[in-house]
């Protein structure tokens, strides 16, 4: 969060993740792709961190996870724990890397689908749900990750539009945006070499 | 803050798991669902139409094949339905004849409710409905659609409900394949949420591909059934000879995936259904008859 308050980026991604959680119940989860559903809020809980940073991530992440526990009557903190590690995992490839590659939001929502679909098998097997590893288990997270890996772009492409503005300003970025116009000199000091 | 949301997390899921249905987060979720579900159910209608358009897609593909399969179904049905007017009136008389008196889908008042939410992931099999306690609707209650048997409700709110589906891993239906009486248990194919196994039938039994599977009903006093006879559960895809025990493969006929108004069967003050209800909430969770438990008990008794 440098550099920018938190208070409009916090209402523009608390905002969205409520537009966004409604229309996964509403829609995305009854019109099956290939027999399975998109998972929208694991993409933008990834996003999130991958645009805010891993601590906005994770916050983002425990928050959008409890409400869809509480409203759908769910075992409660299991979907926050899933989407609190996926949000703050995508936020720290962003402090530690940046990567600036176009198909980085395809991968991050890839990995972030995969982790929280296997994440989510895991953490139901250990709570004791009577269902075995099967080939069709394997198929519906394997066909989860495909479905998700569609709808990443245009998902990646809208968190960004809306979050656009309120984004904290990265000092990596920062730097390297300063070395790509100054040719790594300040003005100043560019000046005094001529 | 990490560390602090993934204990608060863990905190929650521990709490959660080991409290009774009736505890404090059961109870705070069952107020967050009564405040959300107006909003839930505002946005169900708005959203209705580009629902509908996705659907009208899909729906679209499947259309043809169905539409060949319905033709080649109605024709068989049609010889049924002459063969079976014959038996039913045959039926009636031995009915009045023997005394035998059953509970009837008469003795429940329907509830007809709207599914606001379902459950985008693949470990649960539940729908959320608009009507809840405030409706008469009750634990355990049987819910179906136009086409079946859909599921039970496992938890209630004052407006709203949560159905267990009968692709639920705790559900467990006592059954009898149409043209047979012998009865057996409707639960999920282990590894297959979207397909039911109808286990436990005696060895004699005889089962083709096609055949209907509806409930049993109560079929023995001492272990009442929470479904009353007759619903309409499944169809007959595969007979498993292998088994120890024999069992069918059975598709549910009810749509699963798109439920939209569906109605709950709850029981009227003092009738019947209501005293096996307050039955089956009083038993402790192990032994309630509307779990896979009891209604084990009902059609194993049968069975031998």
């Amino acid at each position: 969060m440098n550099g920018a308050s938190p208070g409009p980026l916090a209402l523009r991604l608390g905002v969205f993740a409520l537009i966004v959680v409604f229309f996964q119940i509403g829609v995305v989860s009854e019109v099956p792709v290939f027999g399975v559903n998109a998972e929208l809020c694991a993409l933008l809980v990834a996003f999130a961190g991958l645009l805010c940073g891993s601590t906005v991530g994770a916050a983002c992440g425990f928050a959008v996870g409890l409400f869809i526990d509480l409203a759908l009557l769910q075992t409660l903190g299991l979907t926050s724990l899933i989407f609190t590690l996926v949000g703050y995992w995508c936020g720290r490839l962003r402090e530690l890397r940046d990567p600036q590659g176009a198909l980085t939001p395809l991968l991050v929502g890839v990995s972030a689908s995969a982790v929280a679909l296997a994440g989510y098998s895991l953490m139901e097997f250990m709570l004791g749900v009577d269902a075995p590893v099967s080939f069709l288990l394997l198929r519906e997270i394997v066909l989860g990750v495909v479905v998700n890996t569609i709808v990443a772009l245009p998902m990646w492409a809208l968190t960004r539009r809306v979050l656009e503005g309120a984004l904290p300003e990265d000092p990596r970025r920062r730097r390297r945006r300063r070395a790509y116009t100054t040719g790594g000199l300040s003005p100043l000091s560019k000046a005094s070499a001529r | 803050m990490l560390a602090l949301l993934i204990v608060l997390s863990l905190l929650l899921l521990t709490a959660y798991f080991r409290e009774a249905p009736g505890g404090r987060l059961h109870g705070i979720q069952r107020d967050f669902l009564t405040v959300v579900t107006p909003i839930q159910d505002g946005a169900n209608k708005a959203l209705k139409p580009v629902r509908d358009m996705f659907s009208w897609f899909s729906n679209t593909l499947h259309a043809k094949s169905q539409l060949a399969q319905a033709l080649k179904q109605a024709e068989k049905l049609r010889r049924q339905l002459v063969a079976q007017q014959e038996e039913q009136r045959s039926y009636r008389e031995l009915l009045a004849l023997t005394h035998l008196d059953r509970l009837g889908v008469g003795d429940y008042r329907p509830v007809t409710a709207t599914v606001i939410d379902k459950d985008p992931n693949i470990w649960y099999s539940t729908v959320t409905i608009d009507k809840g306690e405030s409706s008469g609707v009750q634990r355990d209650d049987p819910v179906i659609n136009a086409e079946g048997l859909v599921g039970k409700v496992t938890q209630v709110a004052p407006d709203g409900a949560l159905v267990e589906l009968l692709t639920g891993s705790s559900m467990g239906v006592g059954a009898r394949i149409g043209t047979s009486q012998a009865t057996g248990l409707v639960q999920p194919k282990v590894g297959d949420p979207n397909d039911l196994l109808l286990g436990y039938l005696p060895a004699n039994t005889q089962a083709n591909a096609g055949e209907y599977v509806v409930t049993s009903g109560t079929v023995t006093p001492a272990y009442p059934s929470l479904y009353p006879p007759g619903l309409l559960i499944g169809q007959v895809t595969s007979v498993d000879e292998e088994s120890a025990d024999k069992s069918v493969n059975v598709t549910p006929v009810a749509n699963l995936h798109d439920l939209d108004i569906v109605q709950v069967l709850t029981a009227a003050p003092g009738s019947r259904a209501a005293n096996l209800n307050q039955l089956a909430i009083s038993l402790p969770p192990g032994r309630q008859a509307g779990g896979a438990g009891g209604e084990q008990l009902a059609s194993t008794q049968v069975g031998e």
